[in-house]
């Protein structure tokens, strides 16, 4: 008796019903799959982390030919992963990336020419695509002189809040100046409704583990992790000042911030029912609002940040994407015509704001109506104008490898100097500065150390 | 006697309530998925579990004299429906009087309307979401991985088991230490050995490192030394038997218990597997389940209901193969148990 026979003939008596069953399961789907055609993928290969985006550009791709374009949506660890992979081991890249800002640190580690994406600087230059474009967009893409993606938006920052509570309150927002005026005007807006001595509502969404926050706070003041160099500036005098404020207002008496955790259910709970009033809002996430928390359609509005100082800037800016084309790419030159149609085009400006609210960094597109049209969940406000007013004033930020390491050791700063407020039993923002700038020295040299240590900057023979 | 029944009835009572308990307890994160999964948006984060109609009831002491004097005009003492109290007076002069709190909501009965399908019906129309194409990747991962593994780890622990050659014991060894490294330090090396076979996002990425997992081996090894007698072998082989007809006709009969477990086991690791198909695969048409459900959850925004809804769909095909071949799952599991 031949093999297959046996096979066929014993199979019901090895197998169980159950397993007879995965097995049935096994030789159908490998029939559908064998009929199933897959076509074959040619062209432009792009890469994207964001569902937001892929939805938007995909009638870009269909409309490409010659080369057609491929847009393969991936999961934001996994692209991080296969990316890369791809720059390190020369596995397989594609031709066009989205990179987030977390994620584009990583890719900056190593010497100047080891970045695995194109400098396009000199076809920025060329083109004259520089002048065309917002200049601190491009801030957090260059390194060392060399601009290694388009930018994909600015994020400029403003205050949302409940238009509701405020105005119910009878507050004009627009004698906030400062945020001195801020604390003044708005700190009688919290309330302990059930009198257990802990309030139920706060004005503003800051804490401690917030690095969104925190950052935001940090640019508007004019502080950063690094300084233009590069190289760390965690103890600068602002940081140090902006830290010690941060800790005043989360704890003691003068305590006006809250955890409210972004993306996250219990946090759009909070939102929802008042337990926060103001909420630092970067354009994307005023999109992200009207999808997450539909709840609160027509009772938010918005407002510039209150400055600093009297006069002073009235926004930040937090996150960020740049589109990169890798070294390895098979077709850098459709690419990169690929880029700039997709990236300075009107249409996918329009749909980007539509969709998520997210205003171009193209100064060309900024005169368009479409951002005038009245928001509904703003309560009307053109919300796009009032971003791109702000447009100019957006913070320049210092690209660095060590970006996610300096976010770690100011929330251990923040989380350190706060407790020992705490223990102290002090609350103002003098009596913290020692405190704040104790804590911020030793964040300064752990980055330094960390720096130091970097085989790739610093030659082992320099090494200490 | 009679109290020793006695006691003996109370401790089975006893345990019948505590796994009564635990089995509850187990399911409450079912049950959420499940009223996630249903709850409109609009009401999405105000409830727990299932909605509920609310009602507006006046709070003591509000700050608001004026507001409280048209609040007591308007609602009885029991409360008003809160669609019937906003008809009245407008959804701003609600929600006024319940940011200033002099108003409450209560729950009252269950609000079928806030209830819907209509993220089964988005998952499953396909425009949104390509449930028909990642299912079947899912099922042929998962089948086909447990189908081949099954078989080459019983052909591999029968000959660990049964076959007397050069370095065996070196072999089970070798067997044994790979049960020790963990699968996560092997995703690098894995993915560069696939880059250099060309593997990458194929589906024989997937499925051939999965082929003869160490502990599938052993598991078949341990198996065949307690379930099949040597002597039996020999005697099928002085009558004639073939190698290859004594192992499909004598050998995985002994062993069937084991292999109905071991197919299940390795079809549920493999469905539920994520890391491994989000790593190896990049085409999005060949994503299984458990990843294309992964990319409803976006990086700046989630749709709760949504995601919850795929995994349902996700989770339901699995859980009800489970049920089905679940005697026999735990007779694989615990044969060999009892010696005889």
């Amino acid at each position: 008796m031949n093999f297959r026979l046996v096979f066929l003939i014993m199979l019901p008596h090895s197998l169980s019903p159950g397993s007879f069953t995965i097995l049935t399961l096994a030789v159908i789907s490998s029939f559908l799959i064998f009929l199933r055609h897959d076509p074959e993928e040619e062209g432009i290969e792009f890469w994207m982390f964001a569902k937001n985006h892929y939805v938007m550009y995909e009638e870009e791709f269909e409309k490409a030919r010659d080369p057609q374009v491929n847009g393969d949506l991936i999961a934001y660890g996994a692209m991080e992963r296969r990316l890369l992979s791809g720059v390190l081991s020369d596995t397989p890249v594609p031709d066009l990336v989205e990179v987030q800002l977390t994620m584009a640190s990583r890719f900056f580690s190593g010497p100047i020419d080891a970045v695995g994406f194109t400098d396009l600087r000199p076809l920025l230059e060329a083109e004259g695509l520089d002048k065309r474009i917002n200049p601190a967009s491009f801030s957090p893409w260059t390194r060392e002189g060399r601009i290694f993606g388009l930018p994909h938006d600015m994020h400029p920052v403003m205050l949302g809040y409940r238009a509701d509570i405020v105005e119910a309150a009878g507050i004009d927002v627009n004698d906030i100046e400062t945020w001195e005026d801020f604390v003044r005007i708005l700190t009688p807006l919290m309330r302990d409704f059930d009198g257990d001595g802990t309030m139920d509502r706060y004005l503003l969404d800051l804490w401690e583990t917030d690095y969104f926050g925190i950052e935001m706070l940090l640019l508007q003041a004019g502080g950063w992790y690094f300084d233009i160099t590069g190289a760390p500036a965690m103890n600068s005098d602002i940081n140090i000042k902006v830290l010690a404020t941060m800790v005043h207002w989360t704890t003691g008496p003068s305590r006006i911030g809250v955890n409210v955790p972004r993306f996250d259910a219990e946090g759009n709970r909070m939102r929802l029912e008042g337990g926060v009033i103001f909420q630092f809002m970067p354009d994307w996430y005023a999109g992200v609002m009207q999808q997450d928390v539909p709840g609160l359609a027509g009772k938010m509005k918005m407002m510039p940040l209150p400055a600093w100082e009297p006069g002073g800037r009235r926004t930040s800016c937090t996150g960020g994407t740049m589109l990169s084309i890798p070294k390895r790419a098979a077709h850098p030159e459709a690419a990169w015509e690929f880029a700039k149609k997709l990236y300075l085009g009107t249409e996918v400006a329009e749909k980007l704001y539509k969709e998520a609210m997210i205003v171009s960094p193209v100064i060309d597109n900024w005169d368009e109506d479409f951002y005038d049209e009245p928001i509904a969940y703003y309560s009307g406000q053109p919300v796009g104008r009032f971003y791109l007013d702000l447009a100019n004033d957006i913070p320049q930020r210092v690209p660095s490898a060590f970006m996610v390491m300096a976010q770690q050791a100011m929330i251990n700063a923040f989380i350190r100097t706060r407790r020992e407020a705490q223990q102290a039993g002090v609350h103002e923002v003098e009596d913290i500065l020692s405190l704040a700038r104790a804590e911020l020295d030793t964040a300064q040299t752990l980055i330094e150390n960390k720096m130091r240590r970097n085989t790739f900057l610093n030659p082992m023979e320099d090494q200490p | 006697m009679m109290s020793m029944k006695f006691i003996e009835r109370s401790s089975q009572v006893m345990a019948y309530v505590l796994l009564t308990v635990c089995a509850c307890i187990t399911l409450v994160p079912f049950i959420w998925l499940g009223f996630a999964a249903l709850r409109n948006p609009e009401v999405y984060f105000d409830f727990q579990f299932i909605p509920r109609v609310r009602h507006v009831q006046m709070m003591e002491a509000p700050e608001n004299p004026e507001l409280r004097k048209v609040w007591a005009q308007v609602l009885p003492s029991e409360g008003m429906e809160i669609s019937a109290a906003t008809e009245l007076v407008g959804a701003d002069v609600v929600n006024q009087a319940r940011n200033e709190h002099l108003i409450e909501y209560r729950n009252g009965k269950v609000a079928w309307d806030m209830m819907s399908l209509q993220y089964f019906k988005r998952l499953l129309a396909g425009n949104e979401f390509p449930f028909a194409r990642s299912f079947l990747n899912s099922v042929f991962y998962a089948s086909v991985t447990a189908v081949f593994a099954t078989l080459f780890c019983a052909m591999g622990g029968y000959a660990l088991a049964k076959f007397e050659f050069k370095c065996r014991t070196l072999f089970t060894r070798i067997v044994l230490m790979a049960l020790v490294i963990p699968g996560s330090l092997l995703l690098a090396p894995g993915y560069q050995l696939l880059f250099k076979l060309g593997l990458l996002d194929s589906y024989w990425g997937l499925i051939l490192p999965g082929l003869a997992p160490a502990f599938g081996v052993f598991l078949f090894r341990q198996s065949m030394l307690n379930a099949v007698p040597t002597e039996l072998m020999e005697s099928a082989r002085i009558d004639g038997c073939g190698e290859i007809r004594l192992f499909f006709e004598m050998i995985l009969p002994m062993v069937r218990p084991m292999l109905g477990a071991f197919l299940l086991i390795t079809f549920l690791g493999c469905w539920n597997n994520f890391i491994g198909p989000q790593i190896v695969l990049q085409t999005p048409s060949k994503f299984p389940l458990a990843v294309a459900i992964a990319q409803l959850k976006g990086i700046y925004s989630t749709e709760y209901g949504l995601l919850m809804a795929g995994t349902i769909l996700s989770i339901a095909p699995v859980m009800a193969l489970f049920l089905l071949l679940q005697k026999e799952f735990i007779s694989g599991l615990t044969s060999g148990a009892v010696k005889g």
